[in-house]
């Protein structure tokens, strides 16, 4: 853990900790098992996906940068630079190997992906850093660290037909294993008597997120069909009288009394 | 009277505050948020320009917000019924998108702000793009041109501008064109299927244009045709604005162009398919540019005015403006240093105070410096926790200028920050301008960008001409870095770090009185060097927005090759044993 390594016990502790917590994602893991070996089986949908987290590594780092410039620790700051570092170089590995699987892979890739795919960190999961205090954001990064540590974990467990990928989750996994340690630590260091309150805390607010996700997923569905309803049902006379219109409008330069006229 | 603009919802929002005539506070929310052309309401950069002016919400008088939503909804909503039905898909997107929000935001605007919706006002898109080219400029009459994307249904207006002696102020719209039939949409429907971002990729596309040949042009002009009035109309066959929001191109465009450039996929000049996409780029432009001069010079016989300027999205194509100002009879060209949406919440304030509300009109100080001021006790403090040299001097200008002829690449805080995409000397990146090898150092090292985009000059105004081949006017048009001109051939060699590979740049040329401090400092190394030239690039990383704080600028330094960082009188060195240190020392 380095310099400010007093954390011996902290790894064997944050793992207590998160007990309970991985077991319902170890189970909720078990259960997509053969969605993600499907998945990940094609080489272009496969190509797609890592060329999609190499995103949102790069945006997760660019979000560690903005917590290393807005806080006033300087141990965080180094941290948080060396932890974005390592996100730019995991965005790097996703993209060099989604690019290297685009070139091998025949065919064309459909564009368009699943955002329950991403790993656990989802860009940080649109956090206001200029709001957020350093033990939150500790907790919050150590549960999304994580998160996708196990995502990770699990992608690599598929993956036997293809080594160079398995072992790029491993690197970045081992990685993200750091990361883990090192936020419980400085969470620790920082706010010695409240770290399980605001994991705790943290882990309230990530399910409150999972939520608004899945809220506005639905209320967008609604409103898709609601609207796609009205715009077969209600629409077509309007259409057509705007096509009328349409066709009338001569090309080129419309004056200003002309566009007064309309 | 206190009038704070607003612009914001699409892309690059940003706020601006006029008292008294006088713009005072003008900031991105990108620069606020360090989310890269944050589209979101503007609220950070409405609180700090209310701060900066020591205002509340409820000190104003008005807020005028850049566009009206009921004309954007009127032509959003007509678009969807023109299309039907092949525009189902977009249609719930579109109405989600304009009823969700967009289409309430007098309400929206007086909600956050906390105040009546009697004071917040709408006008035009193009009302703003011409306030923002025309009443900023050092000017008593112009032609006025703005062109992009869209707005509400204007995509391009040609009009003029008055300001009388008796300070009174006038912006007439003589005709416009209308959606779908746009110079910016096309150029973004290029820019899409070369695989860049749309409303970010296109100045890359200009700058792939200078490698290729325009022998697609006759293709490009079966997409965009004149008519018999001076304008020109859009084969919508060949594009998909409303199945295809993102990208714009139909599958007609890539029949005839070929298969687009993924966006993952690396242009490689050498291939034959890099030469392709090269050649299209350069097709694009060169229509594009082709289609701005002939506008300009039948507006320039119609109005016989001697000075343009020039608004919206498409003035930030350098090589048209130089174009223009050449070719179409204008003596003079102004181009504000935020022609974009950004720039349009100054517009749309100066709009109101001049237009709306009758005040007299005042000249607006000629420097794109509206922004937050950094703090360089800040960065003395942050270097010295990080253990990084940093020290206070009042030779700042003489060690600078030392370092950058040592090659040394340095990173320039100084003064209030710009309004508008430029870098124009006070959030800059500096390098000296000679080699070949210091661009891709800092292409390789710093800014992580693709081989075939330039880097940016700026030139002492004194010197300009001995360096560059300016046009008449063309200094002016350099003022803000929006014309790009050619090098003197006898200094290509001697300027090959910012010399593009057609044998141009995109110069700033600075005046004294606009920044004394860089042109110090061009100054000094040219006491050097001979040269006082340098290479200006915008102090940001890829993907970042340009940097407004120390915090900001110290953490880039900290991440990429920078040799020394200076922010007023203080400078932080990079020591090479701190650099490997800054990677490793926490791991």
């Amino acid at each position: 853990m380095g310099a400010h390594g007093l954390q011996g016990d902290a790894p064997r502790e944050a793992a207590q900790q998160n007990r309970s917590v991985a077991f319902f994602g170890d189970l909720f893991g078990m259960i997509l098992w053969p969605v993600h070996r499907l998945i990940w089986a094609d080489p272009q949908r496969r190509a797609r996906k890592l060329l999609e987290f190499a995103e949102v590594e790069a945006s997760g780092g660019r979000d560690l940068v903005r917590a290393a410039e807005l806080t006033h620790d300087p141990v965080l700051r180094a941290r948080y630079l060396v932890h974005a570092r390592d996100e730019a170089r995991h965005a790097d590995m996703f993209q060099a190997r989604g690019r290297a699987l685009r070139k091998d892979a025949a065919g064309e890739a459909k564009e368009g992906l699943a955002d329950w795919m991403a790993p656990g960190e989802r860009g940080m999961e649109g956090l206001d850093m200029s709001r957020e205090k350093d033990a939150d954001l500790l907790a919050f990064l150590h549960l999304s660290e994580s998160a996708a540590a196990r995502d990770f974990a699990r992608y690599a467990r598929v993956i036997d037909k293809d080594p160079a990928t398995r072992i790029l989750f491993q690197r970045i996994l081992h990685d993200e294993d750091e990361h883990k340690s090192y936020t419980h630590g400085e969470l620790r260091r920082i706010a010695p008597r409240r770290t399980r309150r605001i994991l705790w805390w943290a882990r309230l607010r990530r399910l409150w997120k999972a939520y608004l996700r899945f809220a506005t997923a639905l209320a967008g569905v609604i409103a898709g069909v609601a609207l796609t309803l009205q715009f077969f049902l209600l629409l077509p006379p309007f259409a057509w009288m705007a096509k009328r219109n349409a066709k009338r409008e001569k090309p080129g330069w419309v004056t200003v009394d002309e566009r007064a006229a309309r | 009277m206190k009038i704070l603009g607003i612009s914001g919802h699409y892309h690059d929002s940003a706020a601006a505050l006029v008292i008294d005539g006088m713009p005072v506070a003008a900031v991105q929310e990108e620069r606020l948020s360090r989310h890269k052309n944050d589209a979101g309401f503007p609220l950070a950069a409405i609180e700090w320009c209310l701060d900066h002016a020591g205002l509340s919400p409820d000190d104003l008088d008005a807020v005028i917000f850049y566009e009206k939503p009921t004309l954007k909804f009127d032509r959003v909503l007509t678009g969807m019924l023109q299309g039907w039905p092949g525009s189902w898909r977009s249609y719930p997107k579109a109405m989600k998108n304009m009823l969700g929000e967009k289409l309430w935001v007098r309400g929206l605007i007086a909600s956050q702000l906390g105040i009546g919706t009697r004071r917040v006002h709408c006008i035009e898109h193009h009302q703003s793009h011409a306030a923002a080219a025309f009443l900023t400029a050092p000017t008593q009459e112009a032609a006025i041109i703005t062109a992009d994307g869209v707005g509400e249904w204007a995509t391009l207006t040609v009009g003029t501008g008055t300001k009388r002696a008796d300070g009174s102020s006038e912006i007439r719209m003589l005709r416009e064109l209308r959606f779908p039939h746009s110079l910016g949409l096309f150029y973004s429907a290029v820019t899409a299927y070369l695989g860049f971002a749309v409303n970010e990729g296109e100045y890359k596309v200009m700058g792939l244009a200078s490698y290729g040949q325009p022998t697609r042009i006759d293709d490009m002009r079966r997409l965009l045709r004149p008519t018999a009035d001076g304008a020109f109309t859009l084969d919508l066959a060949f594009f998909d604005f409303l199945g295809k929001v993102e990208s714009g191109f139909s599958d007609r465009f890539v029949a005839l162009f070929g298969p687009p450039r993924k966006r993952w996929q690396p242009i490689d000049l050498r291939s034959e398919q890099g030469r392709r996409f090269a050649d299209i780029a350069a097709s694009a432009q060169a229509l594009l540019e082709e289609v701005m001069v002939g506008i300009a010079t039948d507006l320039q016989r119609e109005t016989g005015m001697r000075d343009l300027c020039l608004g919206g999205g498409v003035a930030l194509n350098g090589v048209a403006n130089a174009r223009i100002l050449r070719e179409a009879g204008f003596a003079r060209l102004f181009v504000p240093s935020a022609p974009g949406d950004a720039g349009c919440a100054l517009g749309a304030a100066l709009y109101a105070d001049r237009i709306m509300f009758g005040q007299p009109h005042k000249p607006v100080p000629d420097h794109p410096f509206w922004g937050p001021k950094p703090d360089e006790a800040t960065l003395l403090r942050i270097a010295q926790e990080d253990g990084i040299p940093a020290a206070r001097s009042e030779q700042v200008i003489e060690e600078v200028a030392d370092a950058l002829a040592a090659d040394k690449i340095v990173g320039w805080v100084d003064g209030a920050l710009e309004y508008g995409p430029r870098a124009l000397g006070h959030r800059s990146i500096l390098a000296a301008p000679h080699y070949v090898a210091m661009r891709d150092r800092l292409n390789r090292d710093i800014k992580y960008r693709e081989e075939f985009r330039p880097f940016a000059p700026v030139v002492a105004a004194e010197h300009a001409d001995r360096f560059f081949e300016l046009p008449p006017g063309g200094a002016r048009l350099a003022r803000f870095m929006s014309g790009v001109v050619p090098v003197r051939p006898e200094w290509q060699s001697r300027l090959a770090g910012i010399t593009h590979v057609d044998g141009t740049a995109r110069v700033q040329v600075l005046e004294r009185d606009m920044e004394p401090r860089l042109h110090a400092l061009l100054e000094a190394y040219g006491r050097r060097s001979g040269v006082p030239v340098l290479l200006n690039t915008s102090f940001n990383l890829a993907g970042e927005p340009i940097v407004n704080t120390v915090s900001e600028a110290y953490s880039t330094f900290r991440r990429c090759g920078i040799d020394l960082l200076v922010a007023g009188n203080v400078c932080v060195t990079k020591p090479r044993v701190v650099r490997a240190q800054i990677l490793e020392n926490v791991a």
